[in-house]
């Protein structure tokens, strides 16, 4: 496929202005903002596309010279994956990371409701957000926070939850009185993308 | 449905908004022609959004033709056309859906939008019969969807639960628009989060109504837990939306648009947002308030 096209760009482009559609893409399709969808696939599929593209391009602009550093922000960082058997749902961790969303939900919903910790609520939390029970999904993790406030992998999805509610994916957000009117919303508002964005600038030196 | 997937005008080209007209009145031409006269008053905003997806999706050709309008003949306008199937598809959708929603406003109204709905539902009875005849898969989506909507209703379930059926209802119709496995699944997601929005944005467009009739709203728990505030339970409405919106924006954005995709892109990143402020806040505003749009921050 013609890089150019993935990357939305002329092939007279500048080197700045291919650089500028690819940094674009990939927030966009950042496996951060596709954590616990059920696209998260499709989209890791996608940014593969466009680093493949942006490398056809930086390698035929050298001359054919030493290929370009490689993949770039492809690399998936599945929160729910990590840890594997170490926890007490170790195996629930495992499925969820295989994508077999309705065998963890079997397997939490048996356990006894005088058993179910911190743990039993986020990943439940995780399952039903995925298929699409967002409100529930939202009590969940609300209660696995209240139960086990410091822990950092409960808060960030719970955070992120919450920024959501306020319009920082898309919809209204009350407090600055408009819609998001550029693309990447996300990106421009939530505080994980000041990161990302941070991240991006880093990267893009070397 | 219910028109409230519709671009936010202010914010199109004025060429955009030209190409979104022609499609709105080639979807009426192509009801005329494919279900009869009767069908043309089943014409919505939430059916040309869809009918402009799926020519998006099929990259077909479309011609954008001039001839007068066929409900007020003074009025010349342009109309969209395509070979495809978009449209058609678009047209039973539109068809299919006026006709269950009469069924529904039958069953549960009282008795002067009994009769409105009766006899619309008897004069769009051949445009059904052909609709269906034609989609058998739409009309069997929509009738499971109206059994699954009632059922949940009769059993007082919460917010996931009650949009449920229209959510999947949404899912199984989008997911028709592409023969792409890959693509299907993005559509099912995307149709899935779009159907859920369109329920509870309708839900709480309709708080008032439903509490001064005693009928079922998912939304009615928060309002008696906030003191039956309605501003507060609109705040709250809003955040339920955002969060179903974040959903839609990350499946369109991996759903492979080209054409029409700069009215697309309005609907979802602008349309969905106005209509939110629209119907949970402006609407409660009075008077001056209302009509005094403060421009300060969006010209300079």
């Amino acid at each position: 496929m013609d890089p150019y096209k993935v990357l939305g760009v002329s092939p007279d482009a500048t080197d700045d202005e291919v650089k500028q559609a690819y940094r674009k893409l990939a927030k966009k399709y950042h496996p951060d903002r596709y954590q616990n969808s059920p696209l998260a696939e499709s989209a890791s599929e996608k940014m593969k596309e466009i680093n493949a593209a942006y490398d056809q391009i930086t390698n035929q602009r050298k001359n054919g010279g030493a290929s370009a550093s490689g993949s770039y922000y492809g690399s998936y960082s599945d929160g729910t994956a990590s840890g594997g058997g170490s926890t007490r749902f170790g195996n629930v961790r495992i499925l969820i990371s295989q994508g077999n969303y309705s065998q963890a939900e079997e397997i939490l919903n048996s356990v006894p409701s005088t058993e179910r910790d911190a743990e039993w609520y986020y990943l439940m939390g995780v399952v039903v957000y995925h298929k699409g029970w967002l409100e529930e999904a939202n009590n969940y993790i609300a209660t696995a926070c209240s139960m086990d406030p410091g822990n950092a992998e409960y808060r960030s999805m719970y955070n992120r939850i919450q920024a959501q509610r306020r319009g920082s994916g898309g919809g209204y957000n009350v407090s600055t009185g408009s819609g998001c009117t550029g693309h990447i919303c996300t990106d421009v508002c939530g505080c994980l993308t000041c990161l990302l964005c941070m991240n991006l600038c880093n990267r893009s030196g070397s | 449905m219910f028109g409230y997937l519709q671009p936010d005008k202010s914010e199109l080209r004025i060429k955009e908004d030209e190409l979104y007209k022609s499609v709105y009145c080639g979807l009426c031409r192509h009801l005329g022609r494919d279900y009869g006269f009767m069908a043309k008053m089943t014409l919505s905003y939430d059916c040309t959004v869809f009918a402009m997806l799926a020519l998006s999706l099929e990259n077909s050709n479309c011609k954008v033709n001039k001839a007068s309008c066929t409900l007020n003949p003074a009025k010349k306008c342009l109309y969209c056309s395509s070979d495809s199937k978009a449209f058609e598809l678009a047209g039973a959708l539109s068809v299919i859906m006026a006709y269950y929603k009469m069924s529904d406003t039958i069953s549960d109204s009282g008795l002067f939008k009994r009769i409105g709905a009766g006899t619309g539902r008897l004069l769009l009875s051949r445009s059904y019969r052909k609709a269906s005849g034609a989609y058998p898969s739409i009309d069997a989506i929509a009738s499971k969807m109206i059994d699954k909507q009632y059922e949940a209703e009769a059993n007082c379930v919460g917010l996931d639960e009650s949009s449920e059926a229209t959510a999947k209802g949404v899912s199984q119709v989008c997911r028709m628009l592409s023969d792409d496995p890959s693509v299907q699944q993005i559509l099912e997601v995307f149709g899935y989060y779009v159907g859920r929005w369109v329920y509870l944005m309708d839900a709480a467009d309709d708080l008032e109504k439903d509490i001064k009739h005693h009928n079922f709203n998912p939304f009615i728990p928060k309002y008696n837990e906030t003191g039956k505030n309605t501003e507060e339970t609109m705040l709250y409405c809003n955040e339920v939306l955002n969060l179903t919106v974040s959903q839609i924006v990350l499946s369109y954005d991996l759903l492979p648009v080209d054409r029409f995709s700069p009215i697309l892109d309005n609907v979802v990143y602008n349309g969905i947002p106005a209509q939110q402020k629209l119907r949970l806040f402006d609407k409660y505003k009075k008077g001056k308030e209302e009509k005094n749009r403060d421009y300060s921050d969006e010209l300079f």
